[in-house]
């Protein structure tokens, strides 16, 4: 047993969160926030380095790594709050190649992977991220028994306002009206998705920690830092709790979809019942920490507040995977 | 990554497993500490027999040399199949390690087969009433007499000192010190007069832990352990080693409460109550998490050298899931889960200690706070 990354692992994550550092910096995130559109030279950089298709096999032109490589990434992209169809993307590529028929894979997967294409993902009549800008999309019924490939130029979608302006998000006008059926495993495909998007609020839990962290050792009142108060200090030691807590499930639940699929349905509800948790509460905490400046457009804890709220409810929040949990418990025991 | 056990790690496990279907015994008695005390003790002679007392010492000193990861799996495995733990527990997890750490060669050859063997049942004599949480403020005093240390003093919540021979003891040395300074660490004999035990009745019922009466008690200056004023630094390797591989034990001992717990819904519908179905998913997410931190934080120190954020977590995680799992047994069982006969009623009032015992919770935080967070003190 060894619960950790390999050295090609955390080199992967490394090399993600210092290039992200350059690319997707607080100013670059506002930017792309206040105007509604992403820099498409990040997303052109990301594609050249391989990423929307790092976990699609190289028959597809992917880069035939494992979700555990993917979630790292998505995990470093929401820390750096990136601003990209990173998520929607990669959700879709690996939706099709579990769920895809040979000629579907053969068709979409190569583009998707070398990101000449976008695609997104989502549950019938829910709301998709970065769904208008997106080539091609797959919808999966709530509990993914059934997967619809949906070519999004002939369909009727709309953007949608939603709370969170450094994601686009987008909905169908009429859910599930037209495409095409998948064959596959669709229920494999929003299992991965549930687990990815687990990763990325990982990562903006452990940013919303280091921002809070940095500025209650900073920020003084009654002539100390406020981060020597007790009540303060317990409020951090509660956001990390929940950001390891999530991160534990989370890379459990990545490392099961590479290694062992007997378990991937209960780990990806483990996973996102506590990432989604953690990411609004840790999220929330950190405003609380900041003081009246955290309630400022100004100040950039907002966003991540933002993107956690939406990445919590995307595929069901807390509550539904713990009612999930409870269901695949009760059938073992009954 | 890789959570499955290594080929190695599967045979220790399996021959672990054998053993213990062939030596497990019986039911454990309830209610008469003294008869428990009896059965555990005899359980560890007989894992002392066959080398299971301490799978994670040397081999010099009667262990195995088991890698970390296989010491949990040792803990894991006494947890699944419902072992008792050894009279010996704090001999084994606290003194054992700590005389290793600081021992003279003397000492560690006087100790610790005694220790493994059950012979010499060790307690903790730490906490006084004026020192708790903040345990550099011990009071009892140590005054030097020629070869030997003069000790008076009193300590509080002594678990198992009534059955104890040895007694880990901190005390004061040096009064003009500064706090953390003047503190030295002995091994005390706990058979002499000077020292008198007197049981304290807990809110279970039990008397686990005991007052110590210390009245000039002898202890030969070759029972000080490590330097002279530097008893703060030893007694933190005590600290240091309060949780480890048992940890693994009670994460397991959850899981099967839990397990009892979804297996009762089921039988009486609760199940299909959505306020019981949440609780029992945040258990189930809960106790998960607990297992997974727990691996996660061992392969880090394994390959690290050093603990990582997730170790300082999983005390508090534990301590508070097993009061809120107690607690949701009553809703689940109904209320003859507060009848005494019930066990579920043992277990929820013997889980308020737990985020009590061993460093409370607001310790725990301010521990986070301040060593892995970095935030400045006060
Ligand atoms: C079942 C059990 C077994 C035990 N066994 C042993 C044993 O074998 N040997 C031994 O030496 N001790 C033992 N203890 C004692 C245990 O270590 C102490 O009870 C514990 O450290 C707390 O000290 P205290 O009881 O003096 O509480 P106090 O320190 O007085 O704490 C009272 C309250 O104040 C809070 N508090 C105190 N300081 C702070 C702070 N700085 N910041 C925030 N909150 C604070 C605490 O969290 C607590 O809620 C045992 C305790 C229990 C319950």
């Amino acid at each position: 047993m060894q619960f950790d990354f390999t050295e090609d692992q955390h080199e992967i994550k490394r090399t993600a969160k210092d290039l992200l550092a350059q690319r997707s910096t607080s100013e670059k995130v506002r930017t792309a926030a206040e105007s509604g559109s992403y820099e498409q030279s990040l997303w052109a950089e990301l594609a050249e380095l391989g990423w929307p298709g790092v976990a699609i096999s190289e028959d597809h032109s992917g880069g035939g790594l494992g979700i555990i490589e993917l979630a790292t990434l998505l995990e470093e992209g929401g820390y750096a709050l990136a601003n990209s169809p990173l998520l929607a993307s990669a959700a879709c590529a690996i939706a099709i190649q579990e769920a895809g028929s040979d000629a579907q894979k053969k068709e979409w997967l190569p583009k998707l992977a070398s990101g000449q294409v976008t695609g997104s993902f989502g549950i019938a009549g829910q709301t998709f991220p970065d769904l208008v800008d997106a080539a091609i999309t797959v919808s999966v019924s709530p509990d993914g028994s059934s997967a619809t490939l949906i070519d999004v130029s002939a369909a009727e979608c709309n953007a949608v306002e939603t709370i969170d302006p450094t994601r686009r998000y987008g909905e169908f006008s009429e859910a599930d009206q037209s495409g095409e059926g998948m064959p596959g495993d669709g229920a494999a495909a929003l299992d991965i998705s549930t687990v990815i998007v687990s990763a990325e609020l990982v990562g903006i839990c452990q940013r919303a920690l280091d921002m809070t962290v940095e500025y209650v050792k900073d920020r003084k009142q009654f002539g100390r830092p406020v981060g020597s108060f007790q009540a303060v200090q317990h409020r951090c030691a509660q956001m990390l709790l929940n950001t390891e807590a999530a991160r534990s499930v989370t890379y459990y639940a990545a490392w099961s979809a590479d290694a062992d699929r007997s378990l991937l349905p209960e780990a990806s509800a483990l996973a996102k019942s506590s990432a989604s948790k953690a990411g609004v509460e840790v999220t929330g905490s950190a405003i609380q920490a900041h003081g009246g400046i955290g309630f400022t457009w100004e100040a950039d804890v907002h966003w991540f507040y933002k993107r956690a709220q939406m990445d919590a409810a995307w595929l069901g929040g807390t509550k539904t995977h713990r009612e999930r949990l409870t269901r695949i418990a009760a059938a073992q025991a009954a | 990554m890789d959570l499955t056990f290594s080929t190695e790690e599967l045979e220790f496990r399996d021959e672990l497993r054998g053993w213990l279907e062939a030596n497990l015994p019986g039911e454990e008695p309830r209610g008469d500490e003294d008869a428990i005390y009896a059965f555990r003790t005899e359980w560890q002679r007989t894992l002392y027999d066959s080398g299971w007392a301490a799978v994670h010492w040397p081999q010099e000193y009667g262990g195995r040399d088991a890698t970390l990861m296989q010491s949990a799996i040792f803990f894991e495995e006494m947890g699944r199949i419902g072992a008792p733990l050894p009279a010996n527990v704090l001999g084994l997890l606290l003194a054992g390690p700590t005389i290793m750490a600081w021992g003279t060669d003397e000492q560690k050859d006087r100790y610790l087969t005694p220790i493994l063997s059950a012979e010499e049942i060790w307690c903790q004599g730490f906490s006084e009433p004026e020192a708790g949480s903040d345990l550099a403020a011990v009071k009892t005093r140590a005054v030097r007499d020629g070869d030997d240390w003069v000790v008076t003093g009193q300590k509080v919540w002594t678990s198992g000192a009534q059955y104890s021979k040895w007694c880990m003891l901190v005390a004061r040395t040096d009064p003009d010190a500064a706090k953390h300074k003047g503190l030295s660490y002995f091994l005390m004999d706990m058979e002499q007069e000077e020292v008198q035990v007197r049981p304290l009745v807990q809110i279970t019922g039990e008397a686990e832990f005991n007052e110590l009466f210390i009245e000039e008690a002898r202890i030969p200056h070759a029972n000080m352990l490590g330097e002279e004023g530097n008893g703060w630094i030893v007694a933190l390797t005590t600290l240091m080693n309060e949780r480890s591989g048992l940890g693994f034990f009670l994460q397991v001992r959850l899981r099967q409460m839990l397990d009892r717990l979804i297996a009762e819904a089921v039988a009486n519908g609760k199940i299909d109550d959505p306020v019981i179905s949440q609780s029992l998913g945040d258990m189930l997410e809960r106790t998960e998490t607990l297992r997974l931190t727990a691996y996660r934080g061992l392969s880090t120190i394994m390959k690290y050298g050093q603990p990582g954020p997730e170790g300082s977590l999983t005390k508090w995680l534990w301590s508070e899931t097993n009061q809120m799992m107690t607690q949701l047994a009553v809703d689940i069982v109904g209320p003859q889960a507060l009848h005494s006969a019930n066990p579920w009623s043992y277990e929820l009032l013997r889980a308020r200690g737990n985020s009590i015992e061993g460093g409370t919770t607001e310790i725990l935080k301010n521990i986070i706070a301040e060593r892995v967070l970095g935030l400045p003190r006060k």
